[in-house]
Formats: structure tokens, C-alpha cells, sequence
């Protein structure tokens, strides 16, 4: 383990992103992103070569990202860009309407991760608010004049209905954790289960659309739904989703970060016994926390039903356990989660294009998330390779780098 | 294979099990015997009536069926004990099922997929790749100093993209195309036994391994001193440091045979009953790797508790299928399909309180502190 391997500039250029936290997360993030790919390319090789069907892997990853956004390079031809590409396309809008889900499903997460909190149940807080805010919308709209002034009530409205559902679904596991000291990872799996079963039943025996066969509520009004603005209307995005997801960002970082309440949130995850003596109520604490987390979820749901689907059908997409890796790749830091739920989103928006243009199954979306998550896991073999390498941390520094440096 | 400890008579012995096996467990077996004792009396008393129907949904099939259906989440709750009494929290459970039904299915298929030895063989290949995912895991966690739950999480992510994918590689979809199922094993004379004859003595192999590997992972864990070192590297691993044990190495042996377990419930799930991989949605496991954690909670780490959970719930889950049979019921399918799922919960707020072995989930280094 030698130090002199790089000149002293570099070792302090690369020592700076070692000791640093935050820079450190990033660095983590990135290396396991790299890696997942390298790992998940040598499976596609040998898949291929089992299958007798000869995938290329750089191919398969350039035409992931390139067809997220409609495909503005030319990938094929000796001209770089594609003539007439403009960022408004259906494969931009199908990328940024995953991006917008996954924001608040991410939010959800984070939230109780830094409570210290383990919320599985995003899913199931997700489907339920999602149900609550399509039936609400069906019910009220009648009674409410159309048009904008509708659209202006309604939309906040159905919202309203997602995050107060998605909520209370989500305090359940957070009041059997606090008064009756039940593990919120098995307890939220298991409601989440109960939310997609029971919101099946619901529909298909009380709510569902007598004119369809499906399981799927009436369709809720065109002025009560998050419409395309500059997008094109088929396209299943709003940019108004999409700014309220951003603003919803920055709303829970702010929360987090400057309101006592975000204090005790944090201080109760990191040091139960520090929060009781600075005055929080620890098992008050666990269930706003929870119905904090359960709330973006219902409103992931709430979306999902108002600029997705236009009402509410069986068959929601796993957009509450993507939230999961979303939240884990970006630290669980609120402001992390954007460019976090970008990338799945580009995954997302691009596996349509894998699938049509090269024929690979859009599920090697699921095995590069699997492999994200496996090495967002072990930084600290990131941190000894480094230190192999020679990029010590800082003496100074080595309390927020860790341990390892034997 | 005697499961009665030496000293002390069977009946003491008995008691004594009774008394320690935890509040769950008691209950399951209480209500197993009054509910047989109950059936029994409605049978005589009023033959034909439609309780006597209801009654009647509780043969000897409905016990076979059940224990086909417990075989991943015993075999997984038991696997998750190993791990986690050696201080390392699996919640990847449901990663390795995936990957070890996923696993057994393609490699019988690839080779021919009728022959009993090529299911064979397909049930040890599945046992294989569940145990190399939980190296992974292992190596991760131990060596790595991995979050264990972030890990865990990965495995499951794993075998949930894994699983589809290399379906949809091989057969072009994300269920399988369907193999040939292990032949029942009839033990002559043994299974002339009244009752628990057919059940036992005249079922799939897997079922059989499976109520061997209780006994056997009941005695293993309290009655031999690698044991001892399991539960010492949970509770107090400086200690078994300090006695000379490697922690690492116990804690590897740990996690291994929570794979090793965990493949032959994944891989006998699919080998003994399915017959397939089914990969949409949450895929065929469907969750009983997380319900195989319920189970060894509810019995406190005990073999023995934990396999009466799981076909406790299993039971659940095989009566609710005959349920939708009987046409007077009037609940809808749906709703008596969450049953199982409820009473995780109703369970769990009533006796939430389990407690974990003292350093479970801690990254242990020696000549630390």
C-alpha cells in the first residue's frame, strides 16, 4: 500500500473526494453504477451467447440511453444527430413521467430511511392513494363547474385525497411499530399484499366500469386529470408533474434540514436516545414519519391514476419498490433523488427501445437495478480499493471516511 | 434420528419442549388439537350437514397439500435462522428462492426435462446457484462490512431480475415451460400407518427432506457445539473470539446454509409440486421468503417453532384454496386470499415484540474496540 503512486496534486485532488461525505456518496454511487453495468454486460454476453442470439452490450446500453430521449443521436449513420429530433417526443415524456413517479416514490423512502425506517410499503401506499384519488375524482367532478376553475380545484384536490390515504396506510405500520414494537419490514410487505388485493376486490366488485370488462374505475373527467401541456396529449406526461415533483424535493429537504420537526425526524433515526431527551416523542415520532412517507407515496399513486391511466385499473406498475433503489442510490438525500430517479427513468424510457430496436428483454432493466443496488451496498470495497490504489483519506478527514485504513 | 434430548422421559422431554418453544408455536399446536378434537365431534354428531362440509375440507390431502405448500417457507425460515442467530439479518430470502426455482427449472430443462435423474440433477443445480448468491451476500456483509439489509434487499433485486430475464432468454416469456415433477416415495409398511402413514411415508421426497431437516437443524442448533457458535456469534461474538472460534468463519458457515436451505425450498418448490417457473409480477415465490422471516420470529429462532409457523401459514394458504371450492361460502376469493397475509399482522401486533440475537445486523471485527 504505497503512497506514491500518484504525484502530490492528484493525491490530494483524489483525497478531497475521499474524505468527503457527500462528494464520497457520489463517488460510491457512480462506482457502483459502473460496476453494475460491467456486470451486467458479461451476463448479457453469456445470455446471448446461450441463447444463441449475439447481443452486443455497448449496442444495447447506447440505444437504452439514446432511445430515452426519442433518440437525438444517429447511432448508425456517419451523421451524429438525428435530423429533426426535438426534445418534446413521446420516448422523452414516457422517460420524464417515470422520472416524476419515481421522485415522490423515492421521497417516500428517503423519508423514512432517515427515521431510520425501512418502508417497504411505498407500493401498497402507492395503490391505495392512487384508488382513493381516481374514486374521488369520479364522485366530486359532477359537482364541480369544468374548465379551468375545475381543473384548478380538482387536480390540488385529488392530490389531497392520494397523500391523505397513502398516509393513513402508511401510519398503520408506523403505530404497530411504535406501540406494539412490530418489524415495519414485514408488516409493510405484508400490506402491500393486503393494498393490491383488497383495492382488486374493491374495484372489480362495487367500482369498476360496467362498460369494460377490466378491473378499472369510470374514467375520471379531462379536466380533472394532469394533462399534457407541451408534451403531446397520448403521451402520459404533464410538465406540471413534474415541477411539483421538483418542488416536492425541495419541500422535504427543506423540512428535513431546517424544521424541528425534520430535526427530531433525523435525530430519532440516528440517536433514539439523544431525541427523547431533547423532548420528541419517539413512538409519535415513528408514526408522522411513517404517514409522512405513506403521503408521497399516495400522491406517486394519485399521479400515476390523474396523468397515467385517467382512472384507476389493476396491474400497477412496481413503482413503490423502484423508489427503494431510488432512494438507496441517491443516499437517501432528498436532493439525491432527482438525478437517482432520472437514471431509472432513462432506464425505464429506454428499455421500450432495447426491445423493439435489438429485440432484448426490456426486463434487463431488473437485473441492472439488482446489480445497482448490490454494489451501492458495499462501498467499503469500493473505499479498499481505493485505499489499494493508494488514495488514502485525509487523517484529518478519516472520521467521515470510515474505517478500513489499517 | 431420536429428537428427544437424553435425559428425561419422552413425555418430560415433551413438556419441556412445550414450555420453551415459545408463545406462538404453543398456540398453533392448541388450536391444531382443539380444532381436530372440535372436527371430530361435528363429523359424529351431525354427518351430511354443512358444517360437516366445512369440516370435511380438513383430510389427510388437505395436510398433504399443505406441507407441499410449506416447503419454501420452512426451508427458508430455517435457512434465515442460521444466518441470523450468527449475527447476520438475511433479508434476501426471496432472492434466493427466485433464483433456485428459476435455476432447477432451466438446467432439467436443458436437459431433456422428463427424466427423474435430470430433475435431479435440476434440484441440485438450483441448491447450487441459491448457495453461490448467498457467498455473494456473504462476502458482501462480512467482508465488505455491507449495510445487511441494503444487501439483502440487492439479493432479492437480484433473483427478481435475474429470474424473468434469463426466462424470457430461454423459453421467450417470463414463465417457463413445464418439466416433470420428482415421483412420491413410498416407504413399504411404514406407510400402511392410519393417518400419519400416507402423509409422511407416501410423499414427495422434498416433503420427506423437509421433516428431516427440522429435526436435524433443531438438533444441530441445540445440541452440538457448532450450535453453541452460531448463537455466540450473534449474542456475544467477542466472546467466541476470545474461545478461540473465527467469527467470520461461523458466520460464513451461517449465511451459506441459509442458501443451501433456501435453494432446497426454492428448487423443491418448483422440482415437487409446480413443475415451472412462473416470473410475472412478484413471480412464483410471491413473497415467502418475507413470510419464511415472519415465521422464524413468531418462533423465536427455535427449528421447531418456526416450521410450525410456516405451515401454519402454509395451512392458511391451503385452506383458502379449498375455501373457494365449497360454494356456501360467502366471502369473495379475493378477500379470503389475504388471510394469511392479515393475520402476519394481527399476529405480529399482538406478540410484536421478538427479540434479535444481541449483535444481529453489527459488523463484527476482532481486536476492534
Amino acid at each position: 500500500m504505497s503512497d506514491r503512486q500518484y504525484p502530490a496534486p492528484v493525491q490530494r485532488f483524489l483525497r478531497f473526494f475521499v474524505g468527503n461525505s457527500v462528494v464520497e456518496r457520489i463517488l460510491i454511487s457512480a462506482a457502483a453504477l459502473v460496476t453494475a453495468i460491467i456486470v451486467s454486460s458479461i451476463i448479457v454476453l453469456v445470455a446471448g451467447y446461450l441463447s444463441g442470439e449475439a447481443y452486443n452490450p455497448i449496442e444495447i446500453f447506447a440505444v437504452l440511453v439514446n432511445g430515452a430521449f426519442g433518440s437525438p443521436f444517429a447511432l448508425d449513420s456517419a451523421r451524429l444527430f438525428t435530423e429533426g429530433w426535438s426534445p418534446v417526443n413521446f420516448s422523452m415524456g414516457t422517460t420524464l413521467k417515470e422520472t416524476t413517479l419515481l421522485i415522490f416514490a423515492g421521497l417516500a423512502v428517503a423519508v423514512a430511511f432517515r427515521g431510520d425506517l425501512f418502508n417497504i410499503g411505498v407500493q401498497g401506499q402507492l395503490v391505495l392513494g392512487g384508488l382513493a384519488a381516481a374514486l374521488a375524482l369520479v364522485w366530486v367532478a359532477p359537482f364541480v363547474p369544468g374548465g379551468l376553475v375545475g381543473t384548478l380545484l380538482l387536480i390540488p384536490f385529488g392530490l389531497l385525497v392520494g397523500a391523505i390515504v397513502g398516509g393513513l396506510y402508511g401510519a398503520i405500520p408506523g403505530a404497530l411499530k411504535a406501540y406494539a414494537d412490530a418489524n415495519e419490514v414485514i408488516t409493510t410487505i405484508m400490506l402491500n399484499t393486503i393494498a393490491t388485493g383488497t383495492a382488486f376486490f374493491l374495484v372489480s366488485a362495487y367500482f369498476a366500469d360496467p362498460t369494460l370488462q377490466s378491473v378499472k374505475t369510470r374514467p375520471i373527467p379531462d379536466f380533472a386529470r394532469l394533462n399534457g401541456i407541451v408534451f403531446p396529449q397520448g403521451g402520459q406526461f404533464s410538465l406540471v408533474a413534474l415541477v411539483l415533483a421538483l418542488l416536492a424535493t425541495v419541500a422535504v429537504y427543506y423540512v428535513l434540514r431546517y424544521t424541528s420537526f425534520g430535526y427530531d425526524l433525523r435525530v430519532s433515526g440516528k440517536q433514539a436516545a439523544a431525541a427523547l431527551y431533547g423532548g420528541a416523542n419517539a413512538e409519535r415520532m415513528v408514526v408522522s414519519t411513517m404517514t409522512l412517507s405513506g403521503a408521497l407515496g399516495g400522491i406517486a399513486g394519485a399521479m400515476w391514476s390523474m396523468m397515467v391511466i385517467g382512472a384507476w385499473r389493476q396491474g400497477v406498475p412496481s413503482v413503490g419498490f423502484d423508489g427503494i433503489t431510488v432512494s438507496v442510490l441517491a443516499g437517501n438525500n432528498p436532493i439525491g433523488v432527482i438525478p437517482a430517479a432520472l437514471l431509472f427513468g432513462v432506464l425505464k424510457g429506454g428499455s421500450n427501445a432495447i426491445n423493439f430496436q435489438l429485440g432484448v428483454p426490456p426486463e434487463l432493466v431488473a437485473v441492472l437495478r439488482g446489480m445497482i443496488i448490490l454494489f451501492i451496498a458495499m462501498p467499503e470495497a469500493f473505499r479498499m480499493l481505493g485505499n489499494r490504489l493508494g488514495i488514502k483519506p485525509d487523517p484529518a478527514s478519516a472520521a467521515t471516511g470510515g474505517g478500513g485504513n489499517e | 434420528m431420536s429428537n428427544a434430548p437424553a435425559d428425561g422421559s419422552t413425555l418430560a422431554s415433551v413438556r419441556d419442549w412445550f414450555a420453551n418453544v415459545g408463545r406462538i408455536p404453543r398456540i398453533v399446536f392448541g388450536s391444531f388439537f382443539v380444532a381436530a378434537v372440535f372436527g371430530a365431534v361435528i363429523n359424529v354428531v351431525m354427518p351430511g350437514s354443512r358444517a360437516s362440509t366445512v369440516v370435511g375440507i380438513f383430510n389427510t390431502s388437505f395436510v398433504e397439500s399443505t406441507l407441499r405448500i410449506a416447503v419454501p417457507i420452512v426451508f427458508a425460515g430455517l435457512g434465515g435462522i442460521f444466518a441470523e442467530k450468527s449475527g447476520v439479518i438475511n433479508i434476501g430470502l426471496e432472492g434466493l428462492l427466485i433464483i433456485s426455482a428459476f435455476t432447477a427449472v432451466a438446467v432439467t430443462h436443458l436437459l431433456g426435462g422428463d427424466a427423474q435423474s435430470a430433475v435431479w440433477i435440476g434440484l441440485f443445480a438450483g441448491v447450487l446457484a441459491s448457495t453461490l448468491l448467498a457467498l455473494v451476500f456473504a462476502v458482501l456483509v462480512i467482508e465488505f462490512r455491507a449495510d445487511q439489509i441494503i444487501a439483502g434487499l440487492a439479493v432479492w433485486l437480484v433473483g427478481l431480475g435475474l429470474g424473468p430475464f434469463l426466462s424470457i432468454v430461454i423459453w421467450g416469456s417470463v414463465n417457463s415451460a413445464s418439466i416433470a415433477t420428482l415421483n412420491t416415495v413410498t416407504v413399504p409398511g411404514l406407510s400402511q400407518i392410519p393417518v400419519v402413514g400416507p402423509i409422511i411415508f407416501d410423499a414427495s421426497p422434498i416433503v420427506i427432506l423437509m421433516l428431516v431437516t427440522i429435526v436435524v437443524s433443531w438438533f444441530v442448533l441445540n445440541h452440538t457445539s457448532f450450535g453453541r457458535w452460531i448463537e455466540a456469534s450473534g449474542e456475544n461474538p467477542s466472546a467466541l473470539d476470545t474461545a478461540g472460534v473465527d467469527v467470520h468463519r461461523v458466520r460464513y458457515v451461517g449465511v451459506v446454509l441459509s442458501g443451501v436451505l433456501s435453494g432446497f425450498g426454492g428448487a423443491g418448490l418448483v422440482v415437487g409440486r409446480a413443475g415451472r417457473f412462473i416470473g410475472s409480477g412478484q413471480t412464483m415465490i410471491a413473497g415467502d421468503g418475507f413470510i419464511a422471516i415472519t415465521t422464524y420470529l413468531f418462533g423465536n429462532y427455535n427449528p421447531l417453532g418456526t416450521a410450525a409457523a410456516g405451515i401454519l401459514f402454509a395451512g392458511l394458504d391451503a385452506l383458502q384454496i379449498r375455501l373457494q371450492q365449497i360454494p356456501f361460502i360467502p366471502a369473495p376469493t379475493e378477500l379470503i386470499r389475504l388471510v394469511p397475509y392479515v393475520s402476519v399482522i394481527i399476529v405480529l401486533a399482538f406478540v410484536g415484540y421478538t427479540r434479535l440475537p444481541a449483535e444481529a445486523g453489527e459488523h463484527y471485527e476482532s481486536g476492534e474496540e
